[in-house]
């Protein structure tokens, strides 16, 4: 009677539970502390460089070196001279961590299709031309051409966009934005 | 024959609705079962059962087997005995026709006790409390815990597109809500809107919900209710079973497959044992006119249970996993306020999707785990300790669509947000009955945690303690019609904040508070009327304290306060049930919920400006809200064969401080509909055929706070038909069921659905399930 319980099919399935049991709660999840949670690289800071003809170059920054949250951006105004054809690189850093500033344009230019960068102005700035291509054919923004006529003021917003579609008749509307940086122009 | 004293205790099975003592000999529930002796296995000859309330009582046969016919859903009084005997008195709650066993132990002393080993029925909560059952919470669980819940009034959810749904009681949810998942509370990351409750519905038998503040049965911070997700108790009578549920849904492809098998030894190692797994899978959703795209979603669950059952005591050890990969909507994916805006302007997804089960960033991947222990002895004839600890682990991570910058491979794959939480919680309960005709638990409750966050500083590190001790009597004496319940609890927190991202904090923050709760049934002949006040009260979370950066999906900007003070909620239940046989069955709860100190995010005129660009901002408040509403659920048996069923709720929210109204608050809803039941109406066990067509209304919110990005959606009518079956043979049953939700396949948006700006809600969607009983 003892014999014939011991081998039953519900004493064998509790038992290899039971066995499971041991196997398993041995091999609980644990919290892996990986600890280096800013080791995450962001765009803190857009760098556009102008270079005239010639080959003067004059940079101007965007910088948010704390990220999204605490002090507020520090954002240089831009000045050009009028009636002057410039070339305007665009670049993006990670200058969180000042003793380690990565080129995240690298990357951008690497999945150079899945980016693009696009401008918008406001007042007397004028519009400028995207310079580059993907491996595509379409579009990428990084360098560019400006070319100014009279003096003036206005706005010169930058925005690098990720998978936007660039078929679309707007691409700029598409996509998500990585970064939008707005600087003041002065045209003299 | 000699004296023999049964205890007798029985499991509540589908709960709930009042304790009805209007009994009339056209109520129709069965209870049938079979009287055994627990060691031997041998059933009982003879023994008598009877209820006490209405005389009514049977002998079980040369077998042990009885049958009691012609009940009315209620609480009971059972008393069993044999020839001879003293009897002894137990209360069991009937909602169905129910078949359940009974394993009496004759003890080898000279008088020949017997007694039960089962759990003690927990008193019916003089607070308004709901349970999904049958059908319902089948074709319920094959849609997630969230979705199945809202099919009671009063529940809402709080969804990120259609897979991520949070339950929201009485429009309170997250760190305001407790679920007990199998007696534990579930502690994962609740605070954050897009993170749904790591649960396998599946595990579940019954699904039930306590409205209103339960600060004192439940912890400190069950200031919006319980969600009490209880699996089946385990097998105890010898052999082998289990149960195989299959899905598949027509929209998104979905199907799954969950499966449970289980056991247990009779004789004198009564073990037994549970293994249960779930699968499921799903492609891209399908709103009416588009494909939402990255909208699919695998889930694997599995757990197991082993059960030790003596006389005196009983003691068992439960694991379950937990884990899913979950696609977020990529159109729903914006990197910032213009992106927003474009999305809102165009109203609908860039394009019209394809199906694919394949799933890409952004997407969550989560993973909760919990192993659980639990013993309970008798401590004497008339009380009862429990004692439960449990470890609970949950990471979540979060990918944006955008992989990480940096060139390292294994930055590839990482995730954007990586939180990573480990609790251990102790429970202790002794039940008791001291005083004649009292009953009561004292016990006390200690929580450990640590949380971490390994990528993404939106929170900080921290970790906290609770303990908590409380104290609850309950009184009634037959026939007294008035059922009295009181209970005091007092609970102290402390929270160290060490870091977050790079910075220290290094904040020691403590909080205690003393909660209560008074409550009284009055019970009528058809009617039974519940009244309580009880109050709970919840320290600030940390993300209330610290957050500082911008909540991408939602494009804001949000700042913590580290002065936050702890909320405290004060509530008010008011509930009639009201139960004519073959008449109609009425549920109907006021409640009015002050919340002083009320936390919440009140926008800010001055939006933050990011490298992204500006994002509006909001900053964590502190206010006094009240929550007032009404629900109800109501059934009207016009013939006997059709049934109206109608249920609602409509709640009204006000921010006083401010003067506004609160985001996020359920718009008035109310479903309608019939039921036809096939087959005859005599007694039978079980759910007859049937056939349901239901009508939701949901109102445009007219009373939400300005600084939403877009207005509230209108108001819309959706319609659902069900229809379900149960085959018997031998002993096997076999649960059949096929439901239509969205019937017409309309286009609409709920204001609840954080995703609302970005696609109309799913369209048609068949469902078809079979479940296997053996």
């Amino acid at each position: 009677m003892i014999q014939n319980k011991f081998f039953s099919l519900p004493m064998m399935f509790v038992l290899s539970l039971f066995a499971t049991t041991i196997l398993v709660s041995s091999a609980c999840n644990r919290d892996d502390d990986d600890n280096n949670p800013n080791e995450e690289e962001l765009i803190t800071s857009v760098i556009l460089t102008f270079t005239t003809p010639g080959g003067t170059s004059t940079s101007f920054s965007f910088k948010d070196t704390d990220g999204d949250g605490g002090a507020n951006p520090v954002v240089q105004d831009i000045t050009l001279a009028a009636a002057t054809n410039y070339t305007l690189a665009v670049k993006f850093l990670d200058e969180s961590n000042a003793a380690d500033v990565e080129d995240i344009t690298v990357e951008v230019a690497e999945e150079n299709a899945e980016h693009l960068v696009c401008f918008s102005v406001e007042g007397g700035v004028p519009q400028p031309t995207v310079d580059d291509t993907d491996d595509n054919g379409k579009p990428l923004g990084l360098q560019n051409r400006l070319t100014t006529t009279t003096s003036g003021t206005g706005k010169l917003t930058v925005s690098l966009k990720h998978q936007p579609n660039k078929g679309a008749a707007t691409p700029c509307s598409t996509g998500d934005t990585d970064v939008e940086a707005t600087f003041n122009v002065a045209i003299n | 024959m000699q004296l023999r004293e049964f205890m007798l205790a029985a499991l509540m099975l589908l709960q709930t609705f009042a304790a009805s003592k209007g009994f009339t000999q056209t109520c129709t529930l069965q209870l049938n079962g079979q009287i055994l002796e627990s060691h031997s296995r041998q059933p009982l000859s003879f023994a008598t059962i009877s209820i006490k309330e209405i005389n009514k009582g049977a002998i079980a046969d040369e077998k042990g087997r009885f049958s009691i016919e012609g009940l009315c859903p209620g609480n009971y009084t059972v008393v069993c005995s044999m020839v001879g005997c003293e009897h002894a008195e137990h209360e069991v709650r009937v909602e169905q026709s129910l078949i359940r066993d009974f394993y009496l132990e004759a003890t080898a002393v000279e008088l020949g006790r017997v007694e039960v080993v089962e759990k003690a029925i927990a008193p019916a909560s003089t607070q308004p409390q709901q349970a999904l059952q049958g059908a319902s919470l089948e074709s319920g669980k094959a849609l997630g815990l969230g979705e199945a819940l809202k099919r009671l009034p009063g529940i809402t959810t709080l969804n990120t597109g259609h897979s991520i749904s949070k339950p929201t009681i009485q429009g309170l949810n997250g760190n305001r809500i407790v679920i007990l998942n199998n007696g534990v509370r579930l502690e994962a990351q609740q605070w954050g809107d897009e993170h749904a409750p790591e649960i396998d519905p599946f595990i579940a038998s019954k699904v039930s919900v306590i409205k209103g503040a339960a600060g004192v049965r439940y912890g400190a911070d069950a200031i919006g209710g319980v969600i009490l997700v209880e699996p089946e108790p385990l097998r105890e009578k010898p052999g082998i079973g289990g149960q195989v549920a299959v899905a598949a849904f027509s929209n998104g492809r979905t199907g799954l497959v969950s499966a449970a098998i289980e056991g247990a030894l009779g004789g004198k190692l009564p073990l037994s044992a549970r293994l249960q797994g779930t699968f499921k899978r799903g492609g891209n959703v399908q709103s009416p006119d588009y494909f939402q795209r990255n909208t699919g979603l695998e889930e694997l669950n599995y757990s197991w249970a082993l059960g030790l059952k003596k006389e005196k005591f009983s003691t068992a050890l439960y694991f379950s996993i937990f884990s899913t990969e979950l696609g977020i909507l990529r159109d729903a994916h914006i990197g910032n306020l213009t992106d927003l805006e474009l999305a809102i302007e165009r109203g609908r997804p860039l394009s019209d999707g394809a199906f694919t089960y394949e799933l890409g960033r952004p997407k969550q991947n989560v993973l909760h785990e919990l192993f659980k222990w639990q013993f309970s002895v008798e401590t004497g004839e008339k009380s009862k300790l429990q004692i439960e600890a449990a470890r609970q682990f949950n990471r979540r991570q979060e990918f944006d669509a955008h992989r990480p910058f940096g060139n390292l491979p294994d930055e590839l794959t990482r995730p954007q947000f990586e939180f990573e939480i480990t609790t251990y919680t102790l429970d202790l309960n002794w039940e008791h009955r001291w005083l004649p005709n009292t009953r009561g638990s004292i016990g006390a409750q200690g929580l450990h945690q640590r949380n971490t966050t390994d990528f993404g500083a939106l929170i900080p590190d921290y970790s906290a303690q609770n303990g908590g001790v409380y104290w609850i009597e309950r009184w009634r004496k037959y026939p007294s019609p008035w059922e009295i319940e009181a209970g005091v609890r007092y609970d102290a927190k402390r929270l160290s904040i060490s870091t977050q991202g790079t910075d220290t904090i290094g904040q020691d923050l403590q909080f205690s508070n003393a909660s209560g709760t008074a409550g009284v049934i009055y019970h009528l002949a058809e009617a039974t009327l519940r009244f309580n006040a009880g109050t709970a009260w919840r320290a600030p979370h940390p993300n209330e304290l610290y957050s500082d950066g911008v909540h991408h999906g939602a494009a804001a900007y949000e700042l913590g306060d580290p002065n936050l003070r702890p909320e405290r909620a004060l509530n008010f239940s008011l509930s009639t049930n009201w139960t004519r046989p073959k008449k109609f069955d009425a549920t109907l709860s006021l409640y009015h919920n002050r919340i002083s100190d009320f936390i919440y995010l009140e926008p800010q005129s001055v939006p933050k400006l990011t490298i992204r660009g500006a994002f509006p901002a909001f900053h964590y408040r502190q206010t006094d809200a009240t929550l007032t509403g009404f629900d109800w659920t109501a059934q009207v048996f016009l013939l006997p064969q059709l049934t109206l069923e109608s249920q609602g709720a409509v709640l009204r929210v006000w921010n006083r401080n401010a003067g506004d109204y609160l985001i996020f608050m359920p718009a008035d809803r109310f479903t309608h509909g019939f039921k036809y039941t096939f087959g005859p109406t005599a007694d039978e066990a079980g759910e007859r055929p049937f056939l349901r067509l239901a009508m939701t209304n949901v109102l445009r919110q007219t009373r939400a706070p300005q600084g939403d990005l877009a207005p509230p959606p209108p108001g819309y009518t959706r319609f659902d038909a069900e229809a379900g079956m149960t085959l018997q043979w031998g002993k096997k049953t076999m649960e059949i069921g096929f439901s239509v939700f969205n019937l017409f396949n309309a286009h609409y948006r709920d204001y609840l659905n954080r995703f609302r700006y970005f696609t109309d809600e799913v369209g048609r969607n068949m469902l078809l399930r079979a479940k296997l009983i053996f």
